[in-house]
């Protein structure tokens, strides 16, 4: 019994739907905490969790089961049954700008918290009316 | 009981608009979920054994895409012209600072030269096997916020940093003419590279030089960045 | 035995992020953000991507939560 349903849930279909519902998942919870928070850091902590959600969406999709890490070591010698290395290539670009463009808004805020004094969304109404 | 009332519409009208979007996302990928991403990797894994590299996304990074690394590499670079132009740092005397603890002190001295070993370890092996130059670079930055929040007479000489910075972005766009140059293409491997030298430390041509370059420059704006965050206001 | 564990790590990640979003106090929640980072690297590596792994550990958990850490020296807390 235990052994069927560990052999269902090892095929590469439902591991894919896994990992959609559960990136999905936690996009939706960084997406919650956009809209309801109110402090300027907990924006940019949800802002990231988000960025984390694609990534795992991202490499999820290129995962094979069966095949191992795209790089040699003393068990394989050649290039063959191995992954993707494009994916991760270019994940290794997004996560090192998200940190970059996350910083730059964090010293955004730091100046305007040092000109006026405010640091909650719902006071910052200096363009309103 | 008024105020209490406000808290709850909000949280309740914000978790009912990200459920819509993200039903409706999940409505679309659902029915089409991919059996393969892409069938360009199988084809540039033949590919690479030619190149004598034997970390198959270092050469994706560095030589089959260098291009949109040059790309990233000007995305680090305007967010720290950024950050220093928000937050100037100033040289300010060290009187009025609290001395921190004394096991912090030596720790920190005992650790500084082990974690900056251990970067320039990552950013030199990155061709043989886990690590590259993002990696370190970011590891040394991380010795030096350690130094920074441990000792008070620590600081990083702007001039030296910028020299450094301004070397390694020059030297990496000279890279790509001279392989324009000699081999008619931006940024070709010029430097023999046989694949008979798989794992040794002296193989692949161009693309361990140009790791190095790269982790120099993203060390030390890292490090910058994280000077200029690090400075005491006037009235602490 | 992978798709057992994946699900268990991703579920625990949603759980710790909700917590982190809906914390009053900022030292704790930049803390349970940098759970998130280490849930993610675990399952960088079920993923065979070893590079991703290591930056993420670097980046994500490493420089990205102690630059929030330094921010809220310089931004109050709750005014």
């Amino acid at each position: 019994m235990i052994e069927s349903i560990l052999y269902y849930f090892n095929q590469t279909e439902v591991i894919k739907t896994i990992v959609t519902l559960g990136s999905m998942g936690l996009f939706f919870v960084g997406l919650f905490g956009l809209l309801s928070q109110r402090h300027i850091i907990k924006v940019f902590i949800s802002i990231g969790i988000m960025e984390i959600a694609v990534f795992i969406f991202f490499i999820g999709l290129s995962f094979q089961r069966g095949l191992t890490a795209p790089m040699l070591g003393d068990a394989h010698t050649t290039f063959i049954q191995m992954n993707d290395p494009i994916p991760h290539a270019m994940i290794l670009t997004a996560i090192v700008i998200g940190m970059a463009v996350l910083a730059l808004g964090i010293s955004f805020a730091i100046e305007y918290y040092k000109l006026t004094g405010k640091n909650r969304l719902d006071e910052m109404n200096e363009m309103k009316n | 009981m008024n105020i209490k009332r406000d808290i709850s519409t909000n949280a309740i009208s914000s978790f009912a608009l990200s459920a819509l979007f993200v039903l409706t996302l999940l409505s679309i990928l659902l029915q089409h979920i991919p059996q393969k991403l892409s069938s360009a990797g199988d084809k540039l894994l033949e590919i690479n054994a030619q190149e004598g590299v034997a970390n198959a996304v270092t050469t994706v990074v560095v030589y089959f895409r260098g291009f949109d690394t040059l790309g990233e590499i000007a995305v680090l670079f305007i967010a720290s012209f950024g950050i220093g132009l928000m937050l100037n740092f100033q040289v300010q005397n060290n009187q009025n600072k609290v001395k921190s603890n004394f096991m912090l002190q030596l720790g920190a001295r005992l650790l500084f030269p082990i974690i900056l070993l251990f970067g320039v370890y990552v950013m030199t092996y990155g061709h043989l096997s886990v690590g590259g130059g993002f990696q370190g670079g970011v590891i040394i930055a991380s010795a030096v916020l350690l130094m920074l929040v441990s000792s008070n007479h620590f600081q990083l000489s702007h001039r030296i940093i910028t020299l450094l910075e301004t070397f390694a972005g020059v030297s990496y766009v000279l890279i790509g003419l001279i392989g324009l140059i000699v081999l008619d293409s931006f940024l070709g491997n010029f430097l023999p590279h046989s694949a008979s030298q798989l794992g040794l430390l002296l193989s692949g041509g161009i693309v361990p030089i140009i790791y190095i370059i790269i982790g120099i420059k993203v060390g030390s704006e890292m490090s910058l960045i994280v000077q200029n965050m690090l400075q005491r206001s006037d009235n602490d | 035995m992978i798709g057992v564990i994946i699900l268990g790590t991703l579920m625990a990640l949603i759980v710790i992020a909700f917590v982190a979003v809906i914390e009053p106090k900022l030292p704790d929640a930049i803390i349970l953000s940098m759970g998130i980072g280490l849930g993610a690297v675990v399952l960088f590596v079920l993923f065979q991507a070893p590079d991703v792994a290591l930056t993420e550990a670097v980046i994500g958990t490493g420089i990205g939560s102690l630059i929030y850490l330094m921010a809220l020296k310089h931004l109050g807390e709750r005014q």
